[in-house]
């Protein structure tokens, strides 16, 4: 693991930023300096994972992160015009349920980790859910809920995109809550869990075998 | 099977850390009370005596617990008194008429409040109670409006409250309500800006904690006297709450550092005055069962009570059982999604781990869901009576 790396994983914001200036000086390759800071992010999450790191490690992680992508995406674009994203993920929080934070955390991690994310916000209805799959035809779909309620929603959303004939296209992973201690067979989707790391890490999987 | 003790006398057995007749049980009920009582969210927060009126029938049907939670969200939510309150902050108060599908219920309210933690210190809670992204209705009442609210509806609200302990001798959970600092400005300043606040300008923080717990504890206890605290069983309970305040939120480093300060010097307040303090928890706490057990240092005996989620019990059990009386945690998801006889070997395993030597109330984790079933519920009340007789 090189020093960016490892100064994402010690959470250290300015020796982050001051691995990706001295890269950039000494004109290091834009791409290989956004691989080794997801590779931080990464090892975060492995250590969020096995209890070492929390929720807000793992958020500030990701705050770190996002700043140092902001100085070395300019160099990509200058370098290569155009980056080829991880894939696409749909996201909302379902209807009837205004709970924001965890899908926020979720949707920034992706992000972090290099995919194109469609926050639908909170709140959301399965028909918007049907119509923005259509608009923007994601790979994934991920259904956010805290409320105990929120569950038999996310079964209702799913049967509404296999009813207007969008299932086969996508996966579907719901988060949040207690949504992962619930069997979700009943509800029709690909993968529940209420570990935002893990969520993160299923959906890379998917993206690979695609 | 005859009961020797008087509910409220169970609960105190276990606060005191002695062994009652049985060990005691209370879910944390409260939306389901209005659900199975028959009436609308909107009854239960602007009727007090048809919630009351509702908790007798929805007893019938979820079981007799030994407490019962008065709601003290209710009180006081359309009062405009100077308080910092997670109520007033972080809830999203559209009061519905239905429950879900048709309605909801109230819920998180997740958005930036405090831009600057020093404007609110300087200028104190009232720029955020008068804050538009908050209290947009505020504008919109009427002088009559606010004067019933703020004076006459909380006495009405005790009034009923009294009225029900009386009739049917079932003591309150509480009688006030505070929320730890660290969670109130949490919520006050979103997450994604509060971690950064935690790691940038941690001090800030911390002094912006210590601002926000005076005003939190005292506006509790005046909840408490309103509801009759020393007359009222129960009443003299502030629920504290400290929600996001340990794992797998935030690390037992920043709860040290950040929530263990406040929260004992809350606690201390509660105490000192007078009052009992329950702490509510959420998340996993058994990383920092170690600090939490001098939750009770320089204090008497049996007066604070820790309430567990996702804490190990049996652990608690270990490192608090001669400090403090342990609660919890049959969880939601069983509630909501189990069978009868996963809510019961449940309950006889956490009877078994918990409530030896006393100290210890069958309890749901967080609170009881409106929609757990209801032979859910009842088979957690039945099961403290099969299972945990002294």
């Amino acid at each position: 693991m090189g020093k960016l790396s490892e100064a994402i994983v010690a959470l250290n914001k300015e020796r982050v930023l001051g691995a990706v200036k001295a890269g950039i000086k000494s004109n290091t390759d834009p791409i290989q300096l956004i691989e080794e800071a997801r590779e931080g992010l990464e090892r975060v999450g492995e250590e969020f994972e096995k209890g070492n790191y929390f929720l807000m490690e793992l958020m500030r992680a990701a705050q770190i992160f996002k700043e140092a992508a902001s100085l070395i995406n300019p160099k990509i674009q200058e370098c290569y015009e155009d980056v080829t994203m991880k894939g696409k993920v749909l996201i909302g929080t379902v209807s009837g349920d205004v709970h924001d934070l965890g899908k926020g955390i979720v949707a920034t991690l992706l992000k972090c980790r290099g995919f194109e994310v469609i926050d639908l916000g909170v709140d959301i209805p399965e028909q918007v859910f049907v119509e923005k799959i259509k608009e923007h035809d994601p790979q994934v779909v991920g259904m956010s809920g805290l409320l105990t309620t929120s569950i038999p929603v996310m079964g209702k959303t799913v049967k509404a995109i296999e009813e207007a004939g969008l299932r086969g296209r996508v996966k579907v992973i719901v988060g949040g809550g207690v949504v992962g201690e619930v069997p979700t067979s009943d509800i029709g989707v690909d993968h529940a869990t209420s570990n935002a790391n893990e969520g993160i890490r299923v959906i890379e999987d998917w993206m690979k075998k695609e | 099977m005859k009961e020797s003790l008087s509910r409220y006398e169970r609960i105190e057995a276990a606060w005191n850390l002695e062994e009652a007749d049985r060990v005691p049980v209370s879910p944390l009920n409260c939306y389901i009370l209005a659900y199975q009582g028959g009436i609308s969210i909107r009854e239960m927060f602007h009727e007090p005596e048809k919630f009351t009126e509702a908790v007798v029938k929805a007893r019938e049907k979820i079981g007799e617990g030994d407490q019962e939670d008065p709601n003290i969200t209710t009180l006081d939510h359309l009062s405009l008194r100077p308080k910092s309150g997670w109520d007033q902050v972080t809830l999203d108060w559209r009061i519905w008429d239905q429950f879900p599908p048709e309605g909801n219920i109230p819920s998180f309210f997740e958005k930036c409040i405090i831009e600057d933690y020093d404007d609110v210190m300087e200028r104190g809670f009232s720029t955020l109670l008068f804050n538009k992204k908050i209290g947009k209705d505020v504008f919109n009442r009427s002088l009559e409006d606010f004067l019933y609210y703020e004076f006459e509806y909380p006495e009405i609200y005790a009034k009923a409250w009294r009225k029900f302990v009386e009739e049917h001798e079932v003591p309150l959970i509480m009688g006030g309500r505070a929320t730890i600092p660290f969670e109130l400005v949490l919520y006050y300043r979103g997450f994604a800006k509060f971690v950064q606040d935690i790691f940038e300008q941690p001090d800030k923080v911390k002094d912006m904690c210590e601002f926000v717990l005076e005003h939190e504890i005292l506006n509790a206890l005046k909840q408490a006297m309103i509801m009759g605290a020393g007359e009222v069983p129960g009443a003299e309970k502030i629920f504290f709450q400290a929600g996001v305040v340990g794992p797998p939120y935030i690390s037992p480093e920043v709860f040290e550092e950040f929530v263990w300060p406040t929260l004992k010097k809350g606690v201390d307040m509660i105490v000192k005055r007078g009052f009992k303090a329950h702490v509510h928890t959420d998340g996993d706490m058994t990383p920092v069962l170690p600090v939490l057990k001098d939750i009770t240092k320089g204090l008497p005996k049996g007066k604070v009570l820790l309430d567990f989620e996702k804490t190990d019990m049996k652990k608690a059990k270990e490192v608090l059982g001669d400090k403090v009386c342990i609660w919890g945690n049959v969880p939601a998801s069983l509630l909501c999604y189990g069978t009868p006889t996963e809510v019961e070997e449940y309950c006889q395993k956490l009877i078994n781990d918990c409530a030896e030597g006393g100290g210890f109330i069958l309890a749901t984790e967080c609170e009881t869901p409106w929609n757990a079933k209801p032979e859910n519920v009842r088979v957690m009340i039945d099961s403290a009576i099969k299972y945990g007789q002294y």
